[in-house]
């Protein structure tokens, strides 16, 4: 036990001490909590049109189940870890029981899943101006938010310690949770589709009703969350208890079923390990089905430069992104909210620049991204803006798709015209571009530094300050012009072309220049 | 032929190689040796076109970054460089269209599977292959466009004897068809038997260059005289 609490200890002493000692992640960490204390005291919209609050907890509980069955499918792969490879290495064959081990890991996982929750700290803004939430009402999302997450994760590991090395008992597992994920669809689907109102009114009623308990576990611990929002007493307490004896029950069938555990958690730490090391590595990882179908085998087009653009569509096919890749399409549905929520207080517009918001994380993780961690695009003989326009094609091609599938529905759940929808997708076009062009020049400008997080923060600030022109146009146009809405998105288009073209021209020899990305 | 000629690397305020000029000739094998953190890797990848540097490269008398030099250059990085989604045998295509090679290139990729003993793998996922078939693959894929110019960084680590064997063989194949070799290893006796010059990297910079009909010192003896300052049998001091 005093080897464990010297770890744990030594390990936080350690990370503070590498915080102070990082010039950069303490400017990042002192900016990130400066934007907290801007967003806690900027003041409010009061005169924001409010929405009911049963859609804040029906959002609250999607969250929790959507969270809770991704984390706990991976039960269902190669399990959910709790440790480093140093603690399998030096932990677990150190004369330690292994129950001990068990709960430092756990200790450790707790940390994690409210570190998890973070991002839901800068949600506090729009959801106060939207629902008029305080922060301990934002406080009590979280801590449901690290139960759910902490939850899953034990689920997870519980899963694989009972179906490892039984694909008899595997197969169970994986009916008992599609027979979880449909009872949960249909604890908010079946009420929805008979209450005769409208299908989304029915599905935020039900699932804010008692049939949500029927989400496991989530549905539990949203309706013991939704107790501060004026949720029924008896379906919340009885939400409690269960969220509570859910967790007791995984806590004591880790520890009674499977004290050795050693061999159940090796795979799933090796895996994580190694997207740790990728991602230490500056590498960005394929988020890849477990089980790859090769299909036809051959690349089959293109000479030359032209060669990449035909591969990237081939490992597209493998990794099973056909219209949009994982991300974009969460992306996409966040957008779609987001135009739900604001189609009357913030109109087209602001949904239109939310969209684009998140576009700037989706354009960074393209496969042209991922071109440049290996030596074939440096060391292929042709010219470099051959190779450059290459690499980028199937981003160009994806992003123009994925103006399409999200701008059109975006632009008729705002109410929009035809003409405001056609100017939507062209000015996301514009966007994209700039966004691709914005990569580039970073890698050109900032290639050389170390710093992950200087980058960063200096990718964010450059491409706002050069979007700002356009957005000042697009501001003018709407006045000045005919079709105001229209105008001014076809004004941003003219000044994302435009930009991008001068940055693709002063970035044509980039891979000349540029160093093998081992950040 | 590769030449360099004053090269200096600097990362910020660390100096990783410090002013190197040296030549691996047509049909000769040069290897680098040297502790961890010598600066092998860096002008290799220098070299390679990978990292900027003050200085200049050239290969068969073109500026490394040019497409006539990466045309003549192959290199094997220190890390498998595979694609996750591609099979092996699509690697092969990848190269062969990327470099444009001629028809009648899937006869010697085939050879050289075979060689490598990945000919039963050519279905197989990048993902799905151990490090060492990965390395492997890396390997037939600098191979195939047949440069007259190659650069190995660390090529044995993680390959079964076969394969070492077989790799050793293809680096004395390439000296007798005229190639210019540059191999960097810490692990001497890999090397041993058929280099033809040897330099010894110490921070950054050559710290001896030996001949192989030199007389005096082992190249053993003067790497740990260097290194560690006694020879390699010599005992604790």
């Amino acid at each position: 036990m005093k080897g464990i609490s010297y770890l744990a200890r030594t390990i936080l002493k350690n990370q503070l001490r590498e915080l102070i000692r990082t010039p950069a992640r303490l400017i990042g960490s002192i900016f990130i909590a400066a934007l907290f204390v801007l967003m806690l005291f900027s003041s409010p919209a009061e005169d924001a049109v409010r929405m009911p609050r049963a859609y804040l907890t029906a959002g609250v509980a999607a969250l929790y189940a959507l969270m809770f069955f991704l984390i706990a499918r991976s039960g269902l792969n190669a399990g959910a870890s709790f440790y480093s490879m140093a603690d399998i290495g030096l932990l677990f064959t150190a004369p330690i029981s292994s129950r001990t081990i068990l709960f430092y890991g756990l200790f450790k996982q707790l940390g994690t899943s409210l570190a998890l929750g973070f991002v839901l700290v800068f949600q506090y803004s729009w959801l106060h101006n939207l629902f008029g939430i305080d922060l301990l009402d934002l406080a009590i999302i979280l801590l449901g938010y690290a139960f759910t997450v902490f939850s899953a994760q034990l689920a997870s590991m519980l899963i694989y310690s009972l179906t490892a090395g039984s694909d008899r008992r595997r197969g169970i597992a994986k009916g008992v949770f599609g027979g979880a994920v449909v009872l949960a669809a249909a604890a908010v689907g079946v009420p929805a589709l008979t209450s005769g109102g409208s299908l989304l009114e029915g599905a935020v009623a039900a699932a804010n009703g008692p049939s949500s308990l029927l989400i496991l576990p989530a549905g539990w611990v949203s309706s013991a969350v939704r107790l501060r929002f004026g949720g029924e007493l008896l379906t919340g307490a009885a939400g409690a208890a269960l969220s509570v004896l859910f967790l007791v029950l995984m806590v004591f069938l880790i520890t009674q079923v499977d004290a050795d555990f050693y061999e159940d958690v090796l795979k799933a730490t090796e895996v994580s390990h190694t997207a740790l090391t990728a991602k230490k590595e500056g590498k960005v990882q394929d988020v890849l089905p477990q089980n790859i179908k090769v299909g036809k085998i051959g690349i089959g087009s293109g000479k030359g430069a032209l060669a990449f653009y035909y591969k990237h569509k081939l490992e597209n096919r493998r990794a099973r992104v056909f219209l949009m890749d994982g991300l974009s399409l969460i992306m996409a549905a966040m957008t779609l909210a987001f135009g739900f929520f604001m189609r009357d207080s913030g109109g087209v517009l602001a949904a239109f620049a939310f969209a684009c918001y998140l576009q700037l994380f989706t354009t960074a993780s393209g496969r042209w991204v991922r071109e440049l961690l290996l030596p074939y695009v440096y060391m292929v003989p042709q010219p470099a803006f051959q190779k450059l326009v290459a690499i980028c094609l199937e981003q160009v091609r994806a992003s123009a798709l994925e103006a399409l599938i999200v701008m059109i529905p975006l632009g008729l759940i705002c109410g929009a015209s035809p003409v405001v929808i056609a100017a939507m997708v062209a000015a996301r076009i514009g966007y994209s571009l700039f966004f691709i062009a914005g990569n580039l020049l970073i890698e050109r400008v900032l290639g050389w530094l170390n710093s992950k997080t200087v980058i960063l923060f200096l990718y964010f600030l450059i491409m706002i300050v050069l979007a700002v022109p356009g957005i000042i146009l697009a501001a003018a146009a709407s006045t000045l012009l005919p079709w105001g809405t229209a105008a001014a998105l076809l004004a941003t288009l003219v000044w994302n072309l435009l930009l991008s073209a001068a940055i693709v021209f002063f970035c044509r020899d980039v891979l000349l220049y540029v160093e093998l990305n081992n950040r | 032929m590769i030449q360099i000629n004053h090269v200096t690397k600097r990362y910020g305020k660390v100096v990783a190689n410090s002013d190197i000029s040296f030549a691996v000739g047509d049909g000769k094998i040069a290897v680098l040796l040297g502790p961890n953190g010598a600066g092998k890797s860096t002008i290799i990848k220098c070299i390679t076109g990978l990292l900027r540097f003050q200085g200049e490269i050239t290969v068969d008398g073109y500026g490394n970054k040019s497409i006539d030099a990466k045309r003549r250059l192959g290199y094997v990085p220190e890390m498998p460089a595979v694609y996750d989604l591609l099979t092996v045998g699509e690697h092969m295509e990848f190269i062969a269209r990327a470099y444009s090679l001629p028809d009648g290139w899937e006869e010697y990729a085939g050879a050289l599977l075979a060689r490598f003993e990945l000919a039963d793998k050519k279905n197989k996922l990048g993902k799905e292959l151990s490090k060492g078939m990965q390395q492997k693959v890396s390997i037939c894929c600098a191979l195939l466009p047949r440069p007259k110019n190659l650069i190995f960084d660390e090529p044995m680590v993680g390959l079964d004897p076969h394969a070492i064997k077989e790799l050793k063989e293809v680096m004395k194949e390439l000296r007798a068809d005229g190639c210019s070799v540059l191999i960097s290893t810490h692990m001497l006796d890999s090397v041993e038997d058929f280099w033809d010059t040897a330099h010894i990297m110490m921070n950054g910079s050559f710290a001896a260059t030996k001949e192989s009909g030199d007389d005096g010192e082992s190249l053993e003896d003067l790497f740990f005289t260097i290194t560690e300052g006694r020879p390699a049998e010599g005992g604790v001091q």
